[in-house]
This record gives structure tokens, C-alpha cells and sequence, in this order.
């Protein structure tokens, strides 16, 4: 296990995500690709903090306790995405769901009907 | 030098291969139920991957938070509406859309392997590799603070291995949290009231007008 492994898995599950947001013509699945896209990079962050030194580690400047807690940025970099992706979540279905009563789908090539 | 058991490198392995492979059905499978499914399994699988990087904290809240709440959020979504058995048809651009995916990862792979990543090794402080991954301890007062690595009382018997970041991270994390980035955690609250009165908003039927004027008491 090292940091290229790591990042290698992120980068194929944010392709993957991709891909499902291009050839799917479901909303629901649309916005379930797009989850697995924000996993890809949370788990690049995380991968950072655990393989890279904290820049305030490497000088020669005197030990302290927000140094050391520097080398865990990507961990809490990772939860401020968590609780945004959730967030967005729940504001996604409820489009869906206002699509959905006005025009009994949930397929994208309707969605062009909301410009209107 | 910085070495890592078979036993997380086994687990390493077999969290990814559950995370990508749940993953690929997500995005192929046509009965979206079934995707549904597949990605809270997707999720688990990224979950253990963060037990294994030492991310304990963020392991836990992808659980909670992932596997618990927008999974569960996926299959009331798919549950609610009804002509979902039609499934999930793929679009025309598919060929493109396996393309930019192939190219993205292509580039992503590309740049990893063709970057100098800097090593936990070169933290040469014994003090700051022991309190990174053995935890450590704010020892003084106000201008003569300094930390103590735990379970070494003299620092001169220092033998260590740079095993990365910290083996108990999550009291550090949450000191993070509402230390160095308490404004940001601040916003984070106010940004999940704001979807969650946005989502209520975006829910009430418009046509129900009776709703709109009682303020949801209907008689």
C-alpha cells in the first residue's frame, strides 16, 4: 500500500462516477454517480494526510501541538465534504421530487421542460 | 522507514476491489433499486478503506453518514417513485461518456505516477515522528508550551518507526475541528439548515394552497 496505490483507486472510482453521470439518462442514478465522485476525492485527501508531511513538520522551528495536528487537515477536510455532499443529497431528490410532480419523470431529456 | 503490515495491505486490497466493483454495478446496472443497493455497499468499501489509511473519525462518519443516511435517502427516492421499474435506460452519449472516463483516469494516473510524492521519512525530529504516531501530550503553560510525546518520559530513549499520521487520530481531529477550523465548522451547521429548509420548501406542493396560508396546520 502506498500513496500511488491509493490515489489510483480514487482516480478509477471518480472515473467511474463520470462515466455514470454521462450515460445515464435516470436522475437517480445521475445523482448516485455523482456521490461516488465526491467519495473519489475524499479518498485522495485522506490518502495525503496519511502518506505527505505536513509542511510544519519538515522546518526547523519548534515543535507545537497545531503542528503536529496539521498533519490531519485532510481528515477534517474530509468531513467538511462529507456533511456538504449530504447536504446536497437531500436538496438533489427534493428537485427530483419537484420534477417529477410536474412531469411524471425522472429522465433527463425531459429536464430541458423546466426551462420553461 | 516507513513500512506497512500484509494484513493492511490485504485489507487495502480488498476494500478497493469491494469499493470499485459495487461501484461498476452502480453505474451499469439497469433496476435502479439494485444500484441503490450497490452503492451502500460501495460506500462500506470505502469506509474500511479509511480504517486502513488511519482515518478512524472519517471512517466512522462515512458509515453514519453515507452508508446510514443518503443510502437510505436513495431507497425512499427510489421507493417514492413509482415508473422507476421501468429502469435506468443509458443515454446516447454513452461511448463518450466511457471515453471522458477512460481519458480522466488516464490523466489522473498519468500525473501520479510522474510526481515526487515526499515521504512521512523525511520528518527528522524523533519527537514529532513519536507524537505523530504514538500520540502525544501539551505539557507547560501559556508561553512555554511544548508537547510530549506518549508513554516516553525521557526523550533521548526515542526508538520510533515513521508509521504515518496518528495511530488514535481522533481526539486531534476533533480538536481540529473546533480549533483551527471552528469558523468552517460554523458554516458547515448553517449550510445543512439552509438544505434542509431549502429541501422542505422545494417538497410542499405548490397547488396546495391551503398549506401555503396555515402554514402547513391544515384543518
Amino acid at each position: 500500500m502506498t500513496i500511488e496505490n491509493v490515489l489510483l483507486v480514487s482516480a478509477a472510482l471518480f472515473a467511474i462516477g463520470v462515466y455514470g453521470v454521462v450515460s445515464r439518462r435516470s436522475l437517480i442514478t445521475v445523482i448516485m454517480s455523482l456521490e461516488l465522485m465526491f467519495n473519489g476525492v475524499v479518498i485522495a485527501a485522506v490518502a495525503f494526510s496519511r502518506f505527505t508531511p505536513a509542511a510544519a513538520l519538515l522546518g526547523d522551528d519548534p515543535l507545537t501541538a497545531e503542528a503536529i495536528r496539521s498533519a490531519l487537515t485532510g481528515h477534517a477536510f474530509a468531513i467538511f465534504v462529507t456533511a456538504v455532499a449530504a447536504g446536497e443529497a437531500a436538496l438533489a431528490f427534493a428537485l427530483v421530487f419537484a420534477m417529477y410532480r410536474g412531469t411524471e419523470s425522472v429522465e433527463i431529456t425531459d429536464a430541458a421542460e423546466m426551462k420553461n | 522507514m516507513m513500512e506497512v503490515s500484509t494484513l493492511t495491505t490485504v485489507a487495502f486490497y480488498l476494500a478497493s476491489a469491494m469499493t470499485l466493483g459495487f461501484a461498476a454495478i452502480v453505474v451499469t446496472q439497469r433496476d435502479v433499486f439494485r444500484a441503490a443497493i450497490a452503492l451502500a455497499g460501495s460506500f462500506l468499501g470505502v469506509g474500511i478503506l479509511y480504517f486502513v489509511l488511519s482515518a478512524e473519525f472519517v471512517g466512522v462518519v462515512q458509515i453514519l453518514v453515507y452508508v446510514g443516511a443518503i443510502s437510505v435517502l436513495m431507497a425512499f427516492a427510489v421507493m417514492f417513485i413509482q415508473d422507476i421499474a421501468s429502469g435506468s435506460r443509458p443515454a446516447q452519449g454513452r461511448l463518450i461518456g466511457a471515453a471522458v472516463a477512460v481519458l480522466i483516469f488516464a490523466a489522473l494516473a498519468f500525473t501520479v505516477y510522474n510526481t515526487t510524492w515526499s515521504s512521512m521519512d523525511e520528518i527528522t525530529d524523533p519527537v514529532a515522528v513519536a507524537a505523530l504516531t504514538e500520540g502525544f501530550v501539551e505539557v507547560g503553560t501559556g508561553d512555554d508550551l511544548t508537547i510530549a510525546p506518549l508513554g516516553f518520559a525521557d526523550p533521548d530513549e526515542l526508538v520510533v518507526e515513521n508509521g504515518g499520521v496518528l495511530v488514535d487520530s481522533t481526539p486531534a481531529v476533533g480538536v481540529l475541528l473546533i480549533r483551527e477550523y471552528m469558523l468552517a465548522f460554523e458554516i458547515i451547521g448553517l449550510l445543512l439548515v439552509a438544505a434542509l429548509i431549502g429541501g422542505l420548501l422545494m417538497m410542499r406542493d405548490p397547488s396546495n394552497k391551503d398549506e401555503i396560508e396555515t402554514g402547513g396546520a391544515s384543518v
